[in-house]
C-alpha cells in the first residue's frame, strides 16, 4: 500500500525552546518496497515514523495510507494507532514481558476477537515463518536479544498488515548479530509482499536493506534515490558525506561536455564524471570515495587524473590498509589492498577513475 | 485523556499538600498558641518554657548520643555485610537478602521489648543467667542506657542503612580497585584509599537517614530509655502530652519544631548527597560482574559473625518473646521453668477487651489504610513518572517531605488539626495520619514499577489495535501488580505496628496493637505483651504471604 505525506510539520516545545522536528515534509513511499528514512539522531525521521503509525499528532499536513487518510490536521482527522492496521517493531522490541512468546504474537489477533483456533493457526505459521518454531510457551523475556528480535517481527506480521514501519530495530543488537538479523530481515521482507518503512541511522543498513533510501536532515526530506544513486551519484554533499567516507575537493567547472566535465582544483584539473548543472565558472565540491583512489608505484604513470603526492600514514585495518596522502598540502583518505607494498613515506602517485569522481552542486 | 490529566494533578497536589502541609501548619500555629481549647491566640511562652527548661540541653546532648550513635552502629555493620556481600564469596548470601527485608517482620517496639526482657538490670533473663552463674549481686549488665539504646536502635536501622549502601558497592566500578593493585597497593590499602573514599556520598547518605529515622524513633526510646530516665526528643514531647498532671500541646508543639527543622535538614542534605552518589556511580552497561574477593580462611569465621546477626536480628526476638508468653514470670530456660509452662498469658490476652479492640483497630487500618493509601499513591506515582510537568516536579517533593517527619511530632501537629474537627479521637484521624506519614513508602515501589514501563510498551499495544482501555487491562496494570503488591505490604506490615503517631492520637476506642504493648511494658506485664507481640507478628506476617499470593495470582491470570 502506498504511503502519500503532505506538508507534514510538527515542533515540540522544550525548556522554552522550540525544536522543529518535520519541516514541511511530503513524501511518497511506493508500495510493496522497503524504503529507508536514514539521517542524523535529531534529524526527525523517528518523528516522521510515528506520525505514520499515530503515535505523534503532527502540527499541520496530511498523511494517506492506501486510500485512506489517516491524519490531516485542515479535515480535522486524526485516525487512532489501533484503528490504522499496521505492524511496527521499535527500537526496545517492546516485548511484553509478562506475557510468553505465543501471548505476545497472539495480541494482535486477540485485539480483533479473532477465533481461537484462528489465532493458534495464525500464531504458528508466523512463528514459523520467522523460525521461532516451538517457542511459544518460553516467556518473552528469557530470549536472546534476536530472538526477541524475531518475537517483535512476528507480532508485527501476524495480523498481514499492508505496511509494516520498523525504528531503529537493529541498534540494540552487538556488531556481529547485527549483521546477521539483518540478512536475515532482508530475507523476510524480500519473500512478503509489504511495504516496508524502515528508519535508521546506519548507512550500512540503509545502503543494504532498502529498495528506496530518503536521506534526512533537521526535518526536512534532503534526497530520495536508490542506494546506488544515493551512493554515487549525490547532489550534496551532506548526503555524499553520511552516506560513507569520502574526500572532497573544491574546484571551479573549467570546461563542461564530453566525455568529462573537467574541475579547475586546489589539487589541479580533475576530469569529473559530467553533470547536468555543472555549468562553466560555477564553484563545485568533487567526490572521491577512498577506494577509488588508485595507487601507482613510482614514476611510470602519466596522462590523465594522475596526481603525485607524499603517503603520510598507513594503517593496517585487516581487509586493507587505510591511509592519507597529501597532494599540494591537500590531503586526501585512501584504501588500498592489504599485499600493498607501498608503505608510510613514500612519493607515490594517484589515479583517479572519472566515474568515480563526482561533482557535488551544493 | 488530556483532560483528565489536567485536572489530575492540582488535584493529587490539594490531597497530598493537605497531608504533609497540614499537620506542619497546624504546630506551627499550635506552637504560638495557649493550649487546645484557645487555638490562635498568640502566645511565644510555649517556646520560652520549652527551650529555657534546664533539662532540655540534657536532652538535647542524649538526643545527638542516640541519633549519631545508632547511625554509626548501623552505617559499620551495613558497610561491612555489603561489602561481605557484593564483593567477596561468603557462602550462604541468601542470608543479606533476609536481613534486608526484616524492617517488615519483627517491630521495633518487640525488638526492643526482647531485649528488654533479656537485659533488664532486675529480671533480665541474661541478668539471670549470670547471677546464677558468678552468684553475683545486683545487675552485670543493663540495657537501661545510652549504650544500650543505641546498640538496639543501630541494629534496627541497619536494615535501612544496608538498603542505602548495598546499591552502591554494586554499582562500584571495580576497575578503579583494580587499578589501584596494579599500582602496587594491597587490597586493605585498597580498600581504605580507593573503595571507601569513592563509597562517601553513600556512605554519609546512610548516617544521614539513620539519623533522620533515631531522631524519629520512638520504641526504643520509650520501652528502653524512659525506664532508665533517659530522655531524647522523642519520648521529651511524649511526656509533656501524655504524663503528668497537665498535659501541654502547645509546649510539645514547640519543642516539636526544633525536631522538626532537623529532620527537614537532614532529609534534604540526604537528596543532596544520593544526587551527589549519582555522579560517582559508574555502572558499565556491560553487566559486567565484579571480580570477587577470596576470603579463604576468614570465610567461615566471618559468615559465623553474620549468621550472629541474622539470628538476633530475627531469630533471638521472636524466641524470647514466645519463651516469656508462657512461662509465669521471667525466668532462667530449665527444667523448673518448662514445668511451670502455661498458656494462661494468652487466655488473658484473649479475655482483655482493649486488647482485643486493639487488634481490630490495627487490622482494619492495615488492610483498609494500606488499600487507601496504594490508590493515592497509584495516582501520585502516575503523575510524577508519567505526566512530568513543573506541577508534578512540585508534587514529588511533597509527596516526599513527609518522609522526614518524626510520627511524634507530626501526630502533634495533627493532633491540632484534629481537635477542631468531628474525626477527633475516631479511627479516621489514625487513618489519615498513618496515610500522611508513610505515604513515602507507598509511592516509591510505584514510581519504580511506573518506570518500568517504557513507553513503547503501551505504544507497541496501541500499534497492534488496542485501545487506551484495552491496553491499560492488558499491558499496563499487569505489570504494575509487583509495584502494587510491595507497595501495599511496606504500608499494611508499618500501619499494623504504627506507634510513633499512634501514641498522640490514639485514644479510649481507638486503641491499636503498639500502644497497647507500650501500656502492658510500662505495667510490666511481659507475658501478656509477650502473647500479644507474637500475635502482632503473626498478622503482619499473614498480610505479607496473602497479598503476595494475590500479587502471584494476579499476574499469572491474564488471557
Amino acid at each position: 500500500m502506498e504511503i502519500s505525506i503532505r506538508r507534514l510539520s510538527k515542533s515540540y516545545y522544550s525548556e522554552g525552546k522550540t525544536i522543529v522536528a518535520l519541516a514541511s515534509v511530503d513524501l511518497n513511499i511506493p508500495s510493496d518496497r522497503i524504503f529507508t528514512l536514514l539521517g542524523p539522531s535529531g534529524c526527525g525521521k523517528t518523528t516522521l515514523l510515528r506520525c505514520i503509525v499515530g503515535l505523534e499528532m503532527p502540527d499541520a499536513g496530511e498523511i494517506a495510507i492506501g486510500d485512506k487518510v489517516v491524519f490531516s490536521a485542515e479535515k480535522g482527522i486524526y485516525v487512532p494507532p489501533e484503528k490504522r492496521e499496521l505492524g511496527m517493531v521499535f527500537q526496545t522490541y517492546a516485548i511484553w514481558p509478562h506475557m510468553n512468546v505465543f501471548d505476545n504474537v497472539a495480541y494482535p489477533l486477540q485485539t480483533r476477537n479473532e477465533p481461537k483456533e484462528e489465532i493458534r493457526r495464525k500464531v504458528e505459521r508466523t512463528l514459523h515463518f520467522v523460525q521461532l518454531d516451538g517457542f511459544e510457551n518460553r516467556p518473552a523475556t528469557k530470549l536472546s536479544g534476536g530472538q526477541q528480535q524475531r518475537v517483535a517481527l512476528a507480532r508485527a506480521l501476524v495480523a498481514e498488515p499492508k505496511v509494516i514501519l520498523f525504528d531503529e530495530p537493529l541498534s540494540n543488537l552487538d556488531a556481529k548479530l547485527r549483521e546477521e538479523t539483518r540478512k536475515e530481515l532482508r530475507s523476510f521482507l524480500r519473500e512478503l509482499k509489504i511495504t516496508a518503512v524502515y528508519v535508521t541511522h546506519d548507512r550500512i543498513e540503509a545502503l543494504s536493506l532498502s529498495d528506496t533510501v530518503a536521506v534526512m536532515k533537521s526535518g526536512r526530506i534532503v534526497e530520495v534515490g536508490t542506494p546506488w544513486e544515493i551512493y554515487f551519484d549525490s547532489d550534496r554533499r551532506f548526503v555524499a558525506d553520511f552516506i560513507g567516507r569520502a574526500n572532497f575537493v573544491e574546484g571551479k567547472v573549467a570546461k563542461g561536455g564530453e566525455p568529462h566535465t573537467m574541475i579547475d582544483s586546489v589539487i589541479g584539473a580533475i576530469a569529473c564524471e559530467k553533470k547536468i548543472g555543472a555549468s562553466l565558472g560555477k564553484a563545485v565540491t568533487v567526490c572521491i570515495r577512498p577506494e577509488f583512489i588508485r595507487v601507482l608505484k613510482g614514476d611510470q604513470a602519466d596522462g590523465c587524473n594522475i596526481f603525485r603526492g607524499r603517503v603520510e600514514s598507513l594503517v593496517f585495518v585487516g581487509d586493507a590498509f587505510e591511509g592519507e596522502i597529501r597532494v599540494n598540502e591537500i590531503p586526501l583518505i585512501f584504501r588500498i589492498e592489504p599485499t600493498t607494498t607501498v608503505r608510510e613515506g613514500e612519493e607515490i602517485a594517484l589515479h583517479l577513475d572519472p566515474h568515480h569522481c563526482s561533482i557535488l552542486l551544493s | 485523556m488530556p483532560k483528565t490529566r489536567t485536572a489530575l494533578t492540582p488535584g493529587l497536589i490539594i490531597i497530598v499538600g493537605f497531608l504533609t502541609v497540614c499537620p506542619v501548619f497546624m504546630l506551627i500555629l499550635g506552637s504560638f498558641s495557649e493550649g487546645l481549647s484557645s487555638f490562635g491566640s498568640f502566645t511565644l511562652s510555649k517556646y520560652v518554657k520549652g527551650y529555657i527548661d534546664p533539662a532540655f540541653a540534657d536532652i538535647l546532648a542524649n538526643t545527638l548520643i542516640f541519633t549519631v550513635g545508632s547511625a554509626i552502629v548501623a552505617s559499620v555493620l551495613a558497610l561491612f555485610l555489603a561489602y561481605l556481600n557484593t564483593r567477596t564469596n561468603i557462602p550462604f548470601k541468601f542470608l543479606f537478602r533476609i536481613i534486608s527485608l526484616i524492617p517488615m517482620m519483627v517491630p521495633h517496639i518487640l525488638f526492643a521489648v526482647s531485649w528488654v526482657l533479656l537485659l533488664n538490670p532486675s529480671n533480665g533473663m541474661i541478668n539471670l543467667f549470670l547471677r546464677q552463674l558468678f552468684g553475683l549481686e545486683g545487675a552485670a549488665l543493663s540495657i537501661y542506657s545510652l549504650k544500650g539504646m543505641i546498640l538496639v536502635e543501630g541494629l534496627l536501622d541497619l536494615p535501612i542503612a544496608y538498603l542505602v549502601i548495598a546499591p552502591a558497592m554494586s554499582a562500584f566500578d571495580v576497575s578503579l580497585e583494580e587499578s589501584s593493585k596494579v599500582c602496587g597497593a594491597s587490597n586493605l590499602r585498597t580498600l581504605f584509599r580507593v573503595t571507601l573514599p569513592v563509597l562517601r556520598p553513600a556512605i554519609l547518605a546512610a548516617i544521614t537517614l539513620v539519623i533522620v529515622r533515631s531522631l524519629a524513633s520512638f520504641a526504643v526510646p520509650s520501652v528502653i530509655g524512659m525506664p532508665g530516665r533517659i530522655y531524647v526528643l522523642a519520648t521529651h514531647i511524649y511526656r509533656i502530652v501524655a504524663t503528668g498532671y497537665a498535659t501541654d500541646y502547645g509546649l510539645a508543639a514547640a519543642v516539636g519544631m526544633s525536631a522538626l527543622a532537623a529532620s527537614i535538614t537532614l532529609i534534604l542534605l540526604y537528596r543532596h548527597l544520593t544526587r551527589q552518589g549519582e555522579k560517582y556511580v559508574t555502572v558499565s552497561s556491560r553487566g559486567y560482574r565484579p571480580t570477587v574477593i577470596d576470603l579463604k580462611g576468614a570465610k567461615y569465621p566471618l559468615f559465623g559473625i553474620v549468621a550472629l546477626l541474622s539470628f538476633i536480628l530475627i531469630v533471638l526476638p521472636v524466641l524470647v518473646l514466645f519463651y516469656t508468653s508462657v512461662v509465669p514470670y521471667s525466668m532462667v530456660p530449665s527444667e523448673k521453668a518448662f514445668a511451670m509452662m502455661s498458656w494462661k498469658h494468652w487466655i488473658a490476652v484473649f479475655k482483655d477487651p482493649i486488647s482485643l479492640l486493639s487488634l481490630k483497630n490495627s487490622l482494619y487500618l492495615g488492610v483498609g489504610g494500606a488499600t487507601l493509601g496504594i490508590i493515592l499513591s497509584f495516582f501520585v506515582a502516575y503523575v510524577i513518572v508519567k505526566v512530568r510537568t513543573a506541577a508534578s516536579g512540585f508534587l514529588e517533593s511533597l509527596s516526599f517531605l513527609s518522609f522526614s517527619f518524626p510520627g511524634i511530632v507530626v501526630g502533634i501537629g495533627f493532633m491540632w488539626f484534629f481537635v477542631q474537627t468531628p474525626l477527633y479521637g475516631t479511627i479516621w484521624a489514625l487513618l489519615i495520619g498513618y496515610i500522611a506519614t508513610y505515604l513515602p513508602y507507598g509511592i516509591r515501589p510505584l514510581t519504580s514499577a511506573f518506570v518500568q514501563i517504557h513507553s513503547n510498551l503501551e505504544e507497541s499495544s496501541r500499534v497492534c489495535g488496542g485501545g487506551s482501555l484495552y491496553t491499560m487491562r492488558r499491558i499496563v496494570i499487569p505489570l504494575l501488580i509487583p509495584g502494587i503488591v510491595s507497595g501495599w505490604i511496606l504500608m499494611a506490615t508499618m500501619f499494623v505496628r504504627e506507634l510513633s503517631l499512634s501514641v498522640v492520637l490514639s485514644r479510649p476506642g481507638t486503641e491499636v496493637l503498639a500502644v497497647q504493648i507500650l501500656r502492658f511494658a510500662e505495667d510490666g506485664l511481659w507475658g501478656r505483651l509477650s502473647a500479644l507481640g507474637i500475635i502482632m507478628i503473626f498478622i503482619s506476617t499473614t498480610l505479607v504471604i496473602i497479598a503476595s499470593q494475590i500479587g502471584v495470582k494476579l499476574t499469572k491470570v491474564d488471557k
